[in-house]
């Protein structure tokens, strides 16, 4: 776009076509007041808190060429009337006065206004201290109100707007912010105003109210201190809370945010900018869902078990004995006997030390990152080589870009995600949502596709035929950058439009629809999520392929974006907790067993030992409670007493993010720090502090016997006793005394993090502060400064020029179902009640009650109401859940909500488990 | 022998002279009525107390010797009027300075240094003042409570339903 050149207040200053002149001035250095307007929403012109004068040179109609005066300069017409800088897009040769008395009258004027119904309770004001309306009302209002303090406004004092959110209507100044926010950023449009003249006030319009993911950032973008975090309310003030940055726990986004610490209480949690990742918005369920860190269930003291019960010990016996007994199990049974789950939920510095401790010391190649349960799927390779290219930035994706979202549920998945998504769309993007159910993202999609269950990888392959058969691929990139075109084109075949258009009963013209958008674009994101993930390996290798012949990736702005299952899933991949592969994606020759395959050699005693950190496996499959029970040494490390701690015989307390310091990496690839913001908990350690005691200890156990046979060999020697104190092995001391040194580790040995450095992740980007927007009128209590840097995001292998990619392609297996069966899909839900959620009582709110969503077709054949009891019986178990006849399900599914409540591992054979259904009672 | 008779002429000056000291403790100095001694937390006329648990005097301290943990008022039983009480409200008195900051910050005059200087502790822990040592008895309260704190109990208006 072109760039505009204009004058405001003499500073001459050049911005691109469509500025407004507030975000001009910002740019010349002078401040515009504002209370309706936020730069990251379309302006309004509601308040006229920005009325400025604009001129702009006068035409000549004859000749269409501005007007000059006797001294060769533009003659400019001003505006007979006060302009709202909002509104107002800059133009060539405008001139804007800011400044001036007419203007600072008008400013008066608006403030005085706003005032006469504002109630002036600032002192008790939770806004206090980060307000608009108060700074701007120091700077430029008026010291005196002409009107009647007994005329203002009244109304109840603060009502609840939803579960989250309390509104005070007598504080609001109507700049609709909030409802705009929602209507706009969020796509929930669950607010809006009621009545008219001084009852005008905001209203929640869903049931239940204020039913959206994202309402605590209206209280953010709120100028005044009408809308309010309800935890907040009594929590202190503003100016007492110290921010720490941190990095949430709870979603594969990683949003930056802070703890705002009074001493040692977690007052709330505010997002931090970081318009890389979150631009300054973060969901409720990190908002509102870090209540688990005081959590009186949390772990306090290690505990062993003694004569069937577990009882609190010392860090010291625990450690030596469990070095003590690995070791002892690994000298006798080999490494194999031995196996390590490390989830994702654990920092960067905690998995690489976990891997360590089992490849390097215990020589087990037994590590996993996932619970072992059936309908697990495969852990995901693609970002590694077609990961969005490193620089990409989704806020800034728009015209030509297109976002092709299969088998993901943002919303409920990975909240942020749905922002940043709708904003390319927003921004001129296409948006083609493909699921097997309807989600929140349907509603903002240029395309919406709905496939059968079982049919994914069918799908995605018609796709895949579409582009070949149309000739769309990038030939270019293809023929230098690729192999086995030829291949991938035979093993198509079986696969072509019209038949697989027949198979998932999706028409061929929407295959080639998306298929000239996908290659068509000049940028595309492909999103796939749990439902993705499930399908299995055929539906993401040939998503890897549809990037990669239509020349996608390896760019910035390109490439598949996986919403892995954990905050730090994609780190746990990273740092190679996974059989077969080391950290940084490197090949290790002996191929270990999976979680699953540990499981069942537990259960056939073929493992001796089991450690489990941050993961769950009897939780998450009741049915892998016998394997467990039969393991020698079984070690948790975690947060809280986890039914498979209950079955634990060391059960080790784990420090919480709010405890610790550390790096998590985001579906992105970026790698981000956070930081401590309290003590540990009593005698919980950091995850990291535990493996590295373990490993010293089993490394002095190791190096111990080499030093035996050193020495004695001189003692038979000299016919006297010596111990030398060199050890013939040189074991790694592993005396690790903060994460910066297994950082330092990090970077030196793995090869994708080593532009992740903790001084690089502090200087990230070279943009300190506000990423550039530094403005206390936009900002003032929306969002914190980013003193933490905005994370690394590290290379694909795509990025390597010199790197040709195989087009590999897998069989789809037909979806298995037997007449009268229907098959089983979990749907993610963001508020699951799980362990992160504990203690979260007003979030709690939204979990929902446990129900199976059955299709309309399949409830009125097997006559079925909403509110019947159901029986689902597989091959392995039975479940009872209440019916929900909801149209969201489509026929021959059964969907049942991801809730810990709901023991779907009784139920699960696999990714999508073949049920019957019978109805026990009405 | 003529210096001793010297100095004793001084002795013997202010022998019957009265003396500028005063036999503390029995008798007390009067301080100024502006004099800054020790703080008192005070009650409108109703018994009420007057602050609102706003952190103010612990914003404007420049010792930090104010600790203000706010709570919400329970609507059957308020502390005071409004939304908010303290519900702690401590004073260190060995870190106060008495420069009164915080009585210019109060908004309600919740918070005044009274004629009271007598403050010695023998450990630090008792220097710390909490809420029940600074506030003044039920019926030593002063005043009305401002327009503001009293529009609260106005009934809404307008009606904040409006049937459309």
């Amino acid at each position: 776009m072109p760039d505009i050149t204009l004058t405001i207040d003499g500073v001459e200053v050049t911005v691109p076509q469509g500025t407004g002149v507030v975000e001009a001035a910002m740019e010349a250095g002078i401040e515009i007041p504002v209370f309706c307007h936020h730069p990251k929403l379309p302006p309004v012109g509601m308040c006229r808190m920005c009325l400025v004068e604009v001129g702009t040179p006068k035409m000549d109609p004859a000749t269409k060429q501005p007007v000059l005066d006797e001294n060769g300069k533009p003659v400019i017409a001003m505006m007979p009337r006060l302009q709202t800088a909002c509104t107002t897009p800059v133009s060539n040769g405008m001139v804007v006065k800011a400044n001036t008395a007419e203007v600072e009258f008008a400013r008066k004027g608006v403030l005085e206004m706003l005032l006469t119904s504002h109630p002036l309770d600032c002192p008790v004001c939770i806004k206090g201290g980060e307000c608009p309306l108060q700074n701007l009302t120091m700077g430029y209002g008026p010291a005196v109100t002409r009107f009647d303090y007994e005329d203002k406004v009244h109304f109840e004092k603060p009502i609840p707007l939803g579960p989250l959110i309390d509104l005070d209507r007598e504080r609001c100044i109507l700049c609709a912010r909030c409802v705009r926010f929602e209507d706009e950023i969020a796509g929930d449009s669950v607010l809006g105003f009621a009545n008219r003249g001084r009852a005008w006030m905001i209203q929640s319009k869903s049931n239940p109210p204020f039913n959206s993911k994202f309402s605590g950032n209206t209280v953010d973008i709120c100028p005044v201190g009408a809308l309010m975090n309800s935890e907040f309310r009594f929590a202190g003030r503003v100016w007492e809370v110290k921010p720490v940055p941190t990095i949430c726990p709870h979603c594969p986004v990683g949003c930056n945010m802070t703890l705002d610490m009074r001493y040692r209480d977690i007052k709330r949690v505010q997002p931090r900018v970081n318009e890389w990742v979150n631009e300054i918005w973060i969901c409720d369920r990190g908002r509102f869902g870090f209540h688990f860190v005081t959590s009186e269930k949390r772990l306090t003291k290690p505990m062993v078990r003694r004569g069937g019960e577990l009882v609190e010990t010392s860090w010291q016996e625990a450690l030596e004995d469990i070095a003590q007994r690995l070791h002892d199990i690994t000298a006798r049974h080999g490494g194999n006997a031995v196996g390590g789950l490390a989830g994702g939920r654990l920092a960067n510095e905690d998995l690489y030390l976990f891997q360590k401790l089992f490849r390097d010391l215990l020589q087990s190649p037994n590590v996993d990152s996932r619970n072992g349960t059936l309908d697990e799927p495969e852990h995901d390779d693609l970002a590694y080589a077609f990961g969005l290219g490193s620089g990409t930035d989704l806020g800034k994706l728009g015209k030509g870009t297109t976002v092709l979202v299969v088998g993901a549920d943002p919303e409920e998945e990975a909240p942020v995600y749905l922002l940043r998504v709708r904003g390319i769309k927003r921004q001129g993007g296409e948006l083609i949502v493909v699921n097997g159910r309807p989600t929140k993202l349907d509603a903002s999609a240029t395309r919406t596709v709905r496939y059968q269950y079982g049919y994914e990888a069918h799908f995605v392959l018609g796709l895949l035929s579409a582009v070949l058969a149309g000739g769309l691929e990038n030939k270019q990139f293809v023929g230098s950058r690729t192999k086995n075109l030829d291949t991938l084109r035979a093993a198509l075949q079986p696969f072509g439009v019209d038949r697989v258009a027949e198979q998932t009963g999706i028409a061929a013209d929407v295959f080639q629809a998306i298929a000239q958008s996908v290659a068509g674009a000049e940028n595309l994101v492909i999103v796939y999520g749990r439902e993705a993930f499930a399908a299995g390996t055929p539906v993401l290798q040939a998503l890897g392929n549809l990037a990669l012949i239509t020349g996608h990736v390896g760019k910035p702005g390109n490439g598949v974006l996986p919403i892995v299952r954990y905050n730090n899933s994609r780190g746990a991949l990273d740092m190679g907790v996974r059989p077969g592969k080391g950290p940084g994606y490197t090949n290790i020759v002996t191929e270990g067993m999976t979680a699953r395959q540990m499981i069942q050699a537990a259960g056939n005693g073929k493992l001796q030992a089991l450690y489990v950190a941050g993961l769950d496996p009897v939780g998450a499959n009741p049915q892998a409670r016998a394997a467990l029970e039969k393991v020698g040494l079984l070690i948790v490390q975690d947060l809280f007493l986890t039914p498979t701690a209950q079955l634990a015989d060391y059960v080790l307390p784990a420090a919480s993010f709010a405890e610790r310091d550390g790096t998590y990496t985001n579906a992105e690839r970026r790698v981000q720090r956070f930081r401590a913001g309290r003590n540990n908990l009593d005698e919980s350690r950091p995850d990291w502090q535990i493996f590295a005691a373990v490993g010293r200890a089993l490394a002095a156990m190791v190096t111990a016997p080499a030093m035996a046979v050193a020495a004695a060999a001189p003692a038979k020697q000299t016919g006297k006793r010596q111990v030398t104190a060199k050890p013939v092995v040189e074991a790694h001391p592993w005396n690790y005394r903060s994460t910066d040194d297994v950082n330092a580790e990090i970077v030196q040995q793995v090869a994708i993090y080593r532009g992740a450095s903790y001084a690089k992740l502090k200087s990230s980007n070279g943009t300190w502060g506000r990423g550039g927007v530094d403005d206390p009128v936009f900002y003032d209590g929306t969002s914190y400064a980013n003193t933490e840097g905005f994370g690394v995001q590290w290379p694909t292998l795509a990025e390597q020029q010199n790197v040709v990619f195989d087009l590999v392609f897998s069989q789809p297996a037909a979806p298995q179902r037997r007449d009268g069966e229907l098959l089983l899909v979990a749907a993610p839900r963001l508020y699951d009640g799980g362990t992160l959620m504990e203690n979260a009582d007003r979030l709690s709110f939204w979990v929902a009650q446990p129900y199976v969503g059955i299709a309309r077709e399949d409830a009125e054949r097997l006559g079925v109401a909403s509110g019947d009891r159901l029986r689902l019986s597989s091959a392995v178990g039975s479940l009872e859940l209440f019916a929900k006849v909801d149209g969201l399900v489509g026929p021959g599914t059964l969907v049942v909500p991801d809730l810990a409540e709901i023991p779907l591992g009784q139920v699960q054979t696999g990714v999508l488990t073949p049920v019957r259904v019978e109805k026990v009672g009405g | 022998m003529f210096d001793l008779i010297k100095g004793l002429r001084t002795t013997a000056k202010y022998l019957f002279t009265k003396p500028v000291t005063i036999s503390y403790p029995e008798v007390k100095r009067p301080v100024r009525e502006r004099f800054r001694g020790r703080h008192e937390l005070k009650r409108y006329a109703d018994g009420k107390e007057r602050c609102i648990g706003c952190s103010l005097c612990a914003a404007a301290c420049p010792a930090d010797a104010i600790y203000v943990e706010p709570a919400e008022n329970d609507p059957q039983h308020p502390v005071g009027y409004g939304e908010r009480y303290a519900v702690k409200y401590e004073i260190n008195m060995i870190r106060c300075i008495y420069c009164g900051y915080c009585e210019d910050a109060c908004p309600t005059n919740a918070i005044v240094l009274e004629h009271q200087y007598e403050l010695s502790f023998y450990d630090r822990k008792s220097a710390v003042f909490t809420k029940e040592m600074l506030l003044v008895p039920a019926d030593k309260g002063h005043g009305e409570p401002p327009p503001i704190l009293q529009n609260l109990h106005r009934p809404p208006n307008p009606p904040a339903q409006i049937d459309l």
